[in-house]
């Protein structure tokens, strides 16, 4: 197609402001990175900017010396790991039969399930429950109440019902019951929105901020997120380090030291982001055309 | 919950009912009156500052024809949304700070004098909306990039044979073509209009700016949970609940009259 000079330059400003935005995505990461390793001084004074400014890694040796950095990365290691796994079980459990023409009252769980989308109990209510369970303090009060995410359900049960039902017929006419149908022909068509599902359920995990707060009153059950907000949030933990601190250690910038924190949570996530990317893209738009 | 006045020796079964004296309450004090008031505040601006934003990008990236260039681009502008409040707060308590932040040494040389961008409630408000696009308007994208993608190329062939140019293009076919996705992640958005996220705003708020910057959620938190008011925090959550029920349903009413409803 031949473009006439006002629609080059119109195509040009576009691919010119794709660049900003994705630099402007880019920019605060390698500020952030660049803080955690460079030279106190360089940060004390504000030189850095986009590069690092000398090298040190002095921020990490403090940050793994002197704060439970390492349990709260293996608490969330610990609270991601089996979230994952259970919820997406659950999820596709709760997927399957929603897809079931045979399924009697269908139509009516669906409708609970979306409700619940609209309208919620609110959160006092929500923590009441879980108290009672006697989940408070345990990861359960984490896992449980978030094991279904109503969005993910439905994405995954829109999938599954564009499988064509000529597969199922077939499959039930050689004998195969709805388990062994679930297990060799639904979940391997499914991958691509497996993988997006798990990624979520991931990532929420990992995140997840505010149940921890509200749910763990044992500082030592603290996850990442907990930990990196209250460390920056408030700089205690910092002034006790660095008093604890013997006094041939450098003192640090707060930037540094909630830099290198914030890497430390960052980092697992951009290993594992671009294996996933192309196929979240996929999935996503599976849900949101269908959704 | 709502309707009772909970005690611990009670429990839910056995606290005495008070019909809607919780309500009345919190109709009655100013305080709870002015966080509905910043809810609604903080989350129309995020909705109606934000809303164009992941349009837009999605019509420019549609627009490009290298597909290096446009993976490059998405890969970049959707990696934000995985990170949580804590780190994209995190990044901006850095960026910020007084001391040290970067933005504020770039502030000095041109002003010659530091500002608290956190703690000034015009600029505290306007970081608070546009951390919120920065994360989230590239994944907001995706929507309607795949929306972009089931449009029919005949479309466009049609209207260039007709003498279109691709400004003309983009009014006449990719628009319309879209419209439908527009108003249905709309009626989505208003239904969070009362639910402002609770990690961004805790994260970004502070004393100085509280005024602007308690919301519901924060409130219940920071008076349910940690103050044990749990009947009159529940009776907020569920004026929030239904206030945003009724918001989906006008909203999918109206949108069912240009032919577009979710239901």
């Amino acid at each position: 197609m031949q473009l006439s000079a006002s629609e080059k330059i119109m195509v040009s400003i576009f691919y010119v402001i794709l660049v900003i935005a994705g630099l402007l995505c880019l920019f605060p990461l390698i500020h952030i990175v660049s803080l955690s390793i460079s030279d106190t001084h360089a940060v004390a004074s504000g030189w850095v900017t986009v590069f690092p400014v000398g090298f040190s890694l002095e921020a990490y040796k403090q940050l793994f010396a002197g704060t439970p950095i390492l349990r709260s990365f293996w608490n969330s290691v610990q609270i991601t790991g089996v979230g994952v796994v259970l919820s997406m079980i659950f999820t596709i459990l709760a997927a399957y039969p929603l897809t079931r023409t045979y399924f009697y009252g269908r139509k009516l769980y669906t409708f609970a399930i979306i409700f619940t989308l609209l309208f919620g109990g609110g959160l006092i209510p929500t923590f009441l429950t879980i108290k009672s369970f006697g989940l408070l303090n345990t990861y359960g009060a984490l896992w449980l109440p978030g094991l279904i995410s109503t969005f993910n359900l439905l994405v995954l049960r829109s999938f599954m019902e564009n499988i064509p039902s000529e597969l199922d017929d077939a499959a039930r006419i050689d004998g195969c019951g709805d388990w062994l149908y679930l297990a060799k022909i639904v979940l391997p068509l499914s991958m691509p929105v497996l993988t997006t599902l798990a990624l979520f359920y991931g990532v929420g995990y990992w995140n997840s901020f505010f149940n921890v707060l509200m749910y763990m009153n044992d500082t030592t059950k603290y996850n990442l997120s907990v930990l990196v907000q209250q460390m920056i949030q408030s700089q205690t933990m910092l002034a006790q380090m660095n008093s604890s601190d013997s006094a041939d250690q450098i003192l640090l910038t707060p930037e540094e030291i909630n830099s290198a924190a914030i890497m430390v949570m960052v980092l697992p996530i951009m290993i594992v982001y671009p294996f996933l990317q192309k196929h979240f893209v996929k999935g996503v738009m599976i849900g949101a055309v269908k959704g | 919950m709502a309707f009772k006045h909970y005690n611990f020796s009670g429990g839910i079964w056995h606290s005495p009912w008070v019909g809607l004296d919780n309500f009345r309450v919190l109709f009655s004090t100013p305080a709870t009156i002015q966080i509905i008031r910043n809810t609604l505040l903080l989350s129309l601006l995020s909705i109606f500052v934000g809303f164009p934003f992941p349009i837009l990008l999605a019509i420019m990236l549609n627009e490009v024809r290298a597909m290096w260039f446009k993976r490059i681009v998405q890969t970049l502008i959707f990696l934000p949304h995985f990170f949580s409040w804590i780190i994209v707060a995190g990044i901006i308590v850095t960026v910020f700070s007084q001391q040290s932040g970067v933005v504020n040494e770039l502030w000095q040389s041109l002003f010659g004098q530091s500002f608290a961008f956190l703690y000034h409630e015009g600029s505290w408000l306007a970081i608070f909306v546009s951390s919120g696009i920065w994360k989230e308007a590239g994944f907001s994208a995706i929507v309607y990039l795949a929306a972009l993608g089931s449009i029919d190329a005949s479309l466009y062939e049609a209207a260039s044979l007709d003498g279109a140019n691709k400004w003309k293009q983009i009014w006449h076919v990719t628009l319309p073509g879209i419209s439908s996705t527009v108003v249905l992640m709309f009626i989505l958005s208003m239904g969070r209009v009362m639910e402002v996220g609770f990690d961004q705003v805790f994260m970004l708020q502070n004393s100085t700016v509280s005024n602007i910057s308690e919301v519901i959620s924060t409130y219940i938190y920071k008076i349910g949970l940690m103050g044990s008011q749990f009947s009159l925090t529940a009776a907020i959550g569920l004026f929030e609940s239904l206030v945003s029920l009724i918001l989906v349903v006008i909203t999918n009413r109206i949108a069912r009259k240009f032919g577009s409803g979710l239901w």
